[in-house]
């Protein structure tokens, strides 16, 4: 994998990152991470705002194009694309159960989770837990196939102890790398290794 | 002791009652019922001591494979099956079960004992061969998920050769060919799912110490769709919607348990097992008494017929309607079972606020014309309009316009559209269904079995539905709110909860000066915060909110002003008896 191609791709995941958070992702030093996102700024394909990056509109497109060779090989391995497969199968009841976080039933309406029901919170988050172990087998094959991808193990786990510790704001707050954050980065970077679309 | 098969495994065959630390909560309860001489599917149990051993060991005690193969001798003579041979084949539950329940712990693998061999048996025997098929398919799926740790999805129109070989490729090791050895791997991964993640933190959150251990229930697995006098169902010792004290229960003759909760089929009142079975009736009435009388509360009891032998699966406190919590919780003061303290824990404001809201005005259902009629399934009064579809009761809901939710049946995907809705009906089930199940626990007034077809011409139109009744009447009728006073049972719960109640409740306005809720409701934890010792509060927040009753007490008031009363009132009494 060129580190260039994977740097861009960490910056698209991540959005608007630093290159430290980038640099996790990718597993590369953040030393070499940061000259190498200066020389995307240089060459045009990235800007820097404050410490943070941005990737510019015509680098998203060319690099949305360079997944087919990059990972045409993982996309002919039939274990990868069936632990993909079950990943998605996964996805649909985490889905679910991150709309059980976010709202709750109160005298017969659908309302957002104030989170003053701690026993409601206590459970949503020991359903994440059941999950969260199903989804880890799942993800231990995925790395099997791309050992990059073992970062979003260790550090789903490390937001799951941290809501099971009761900082719940680790489920899905969206200013953090909550499980649900990292989730959601997780599955964009699939949908690019296999080349689909989301699905909503 | 339950009989002992070695140093390991015993033999629950009501003799005895062990120690739950010995064998652990689900066993525990299956010697319990034994031990009451009620007649429940045999099983044996593999004991905590011998997880403990597994876990310091890291192997099994060298004679556990014999003590478990004397437990399957022991099934297969009082069962009078083969485990995995015919001609009768013996297929087993196994079921983790330590001590004190915990999350982490392994969930129970079914119809284990099946092959290809046994498939054809039992197809055989029980003249159904897709339901000896669909045994095989959730077997296999259950030990590739829990066993083998594999998320593969089984289709269910396959054949067992390609499940098998899903699985191998996905988990990348096959299910074992020969049922001992499923059976032995199956009671490692229960020994080696005390150790999950969650398990252990749970344990050290909750100081439990890490070297008590689950135990392995093995049981024989019954079937209720073997033979006309075959079947399965669910009795409750007393009525949970009225509270009455006569049993009331379903049964559906050739059937398993699941289809009972699918409601894919409407199951019939006992009255006809009575009829067709008269000693199972009778033995079932008494196995209902005895287990009220052992638990001190109203039970839930899940049965199944095979061939003519009555056997009890599973037994709990059962749950129960408003009215009927009210009601139970009074009588069993009365029969001397609890006293008031447990009574008042026994009913929940929630369901105390159910029985003050709304209902149908006396007289307002003469003349009104009844669109369809079903199985009252979850009481109270619901108008709207009848919208066919669970996303648009959610959505048309959200705008403020008031929907009563008609499926053909509901399952988990329909529950916002149940949350959303007035009311609920459905054309199939009984009063054990998921919608009626679902609805009450909602306190959704609820009406199943309508019958198919019923319910699709009345989209769009107003309805308002009688779910204590089980009738749906076309147009709004009037609707009266009661009131706790004019209430036997419910004016003696408030005479409990006032005596227990550390505060005054009441609905009458206080002379002097109160703090008012309702007018600063957004700053109420401000107010709570700022009250004085000895304050007066009112506020409509005191009958909704429970919490807000023991902040307030907690924060030094003595007097709480709301309407309804009541509900705020159990709250503070349930809040001081907890202490």
């Amino acid at each position: 994998m060129s580190p260039s191609h994977l740097v861009l791709h960490g910056l698209a995941i991540k959005k608007h990152a630093d290159a430290g958070d980038i640099a996790g992702l990718i597993g590369l030093a953040p030393e070499d991470t940061a000259r190498r996102l200066d020389d995307a700024v240089t060459s045009g394909r990235a800007v820097k705002v404050g410490d943070k990056y941005l990737l510019t509109p015509l680098a998203r497109i060319a690099l949305e194009s360079d997944y087919s060779r990059h990972y045409a090989d993982l996309r002919e391995n039939a274990d990868f694309f069936a632990a993909y497969e079950a990943f998605e199968r996964i996805n649909v009841q985490l889905k679910a159960l991150i709309t059980d976080w976010q709202t709750i039933d109160v005298g017969g309406q659908r309302v957002a989770n104030d989170h003053s029901n701690s026993a409601h919170d206590a459970k949503v988050v020991d359903r994440l837990g059941e999950l969260h172990e199903r989804a880890d087998a799942i993800l231990g094959k995925l790395a099997t196939g791309l050992p990059r991808l073992d970062y979003y193990r260790r550090n789903l786990l490390s937001a799951l102890e941290k809501a099971e510790d009761g900082a719940i704001e680790w489920v899905s707050d969206a200013k953090i790398e909550s499980y649900h954050t990292l989730w959601f980065e997780l599955h964009e970077d699939l949908l690019r290794i296999v080349g689909k679309e989301r699905a909503e | 002791m339950a009989t002992p098969l070695g140093d390991w495994v015993l033999a629950l065959d009501g003799s005895t009652l062990p120690d739950k630390a010995l064998i652990g909560g689900k066993a525990w309860s299956i010697a319990r019922m034994g031990a009451l001489g009620l007649r429940v599917p045999p099983a044996f149990v593999i004991t905590t001591r011998a997880c403990a051993h597994y876990l310091h060991e890291g192997s099994e005690p060298a004679s556990l494979a014999q003590e478990i193969a004397a437990g399957i001798a022991w099934l297969e003579q009082q069962t009078g099956r083969r485990f995995g041979a015919g001609p009768n084949p013996l297929l087993v539950s196994v079921r983790s079960g330590a001590p004190i329940s915990m999350p982490g712990m392994m969930d129970t693998v079914l119809n284990l004992g099946i092959t290809d061999e046994t498939e054809a048996l039992l197809a055989e025997e029980c003249g159904d061969p897709g339901f000896a098929r669909d045994t095989h398919r959730r077997f296999l799926d259950l030990y590739a998920h829990i066993v083998l740790k594999s998320e593969t999805a089984l289709a269910t129109d396959g054949r067992p050769a390609d499940w098998r070989n899903a699985i191998a490729s996905d988990a990348g090791e096959s299910v074992p060919g020969r049922v001992e050895e499923q059976l032995a791997r199956a009671v490692h991964a229960v020994f080696e799912s005390w150790n999950s993640r969650r398990a252990r933190r749970y344990r050290e959150h909750h100081d439990i110490p890490h070297d008590l251990g689950t135990a392995v229930a093995v049981q024989a697995m019954v079937f209720g769709n073997m033979d006309e006098n075959s079947g399965t169902g669910v009795l409750f010792s007393r009525n949970p919607l009225s509270g009455a004290p006569t049993p009331y229960g379903e049964y559906l003759a050739r059937a398993q348990g699941e289809d009972i909760v699918s409601g894919k089929h409407t199951p019939q009142p006992l009255e006809a097992l009575r009829t067709h079975m008269p000693h199972v009736h009778e033995e079932l009435l008494t196995a209902a008494r005895l287990l009220e009388d052992a638990g001190g509360d109203v039970q839930d009891i899940e049965f199944t017929l095979e061939k003519g032998t009555l056997y009890l699966l599973q037994t709990r406190a059962a749950k129960r309607a408003p009215r009927a919590a009210v009601k139970i919780a009074v009588d069993m003061v009365a029969e001397g079972r609890i006293d008031p303290s447990e009574a008042l824990a026994r009913v929940s404001s929630e369901q105390v606020r159910t029985l003050l809201s709304p209902q149908l005005a006396n007289g307002a259902a003469l003349g009104a014309e009844i669109a369809a009629r079903g199985e009252a399934a979850s009481p109270g009064i619901g108008t709207g309009a009848v919208v066919l579809d669970s996303d648009e009761a959610e959505r048309r809901a959200a705008n403020g316009e008031a929907v009563v939710l008609a499926r053909a049946t509901t399952s988990p995907n329909d529950l916002h559209g149940m949350i959303a809705a007035r009311a609920i009906l459905t054309e199939q089930g009984g009063s054990t269904s998921h919608a009626a199940v679902v609805g009450r626990a909602l306190g959704r007034p609820c009406v199943v079995g309508c019958g198919a077809g019923s319910l699709d011409a009345l989209a769009g139109e107003t309805v308002t539905v009688d779910g204590q009744n089980g009738i749906v009447y076309r147009g709004a009728l009037e609707v009266v709110t009661p009131h706790e006073n004019d209430d036997a049972a419910l004016r003696q719960i408030a005479a409990w909860a006032a005596h227990q109640s550390p505060v005054l409740v009441t609905s009458e306005p206080r002379n002097g000066v109160s703090v008012r809720f309702d007018e600063n409701i957004e700053q109420a934890d401000a107010l709570i915060a700022a009250l004085e010792p000895g304050a007066t509060v009112e506020g409509a927040l005191f009958t909704n909110d429970d919490k807000a009753v023991r902040a307030v007490i907690a924060a030094g008031a003595a007097t709480i002003v709301t309407s309804p009363a009541l509900p705020a009132l159990l709250a503070a009494a349930q809040a001081a008896g907890r202490e």
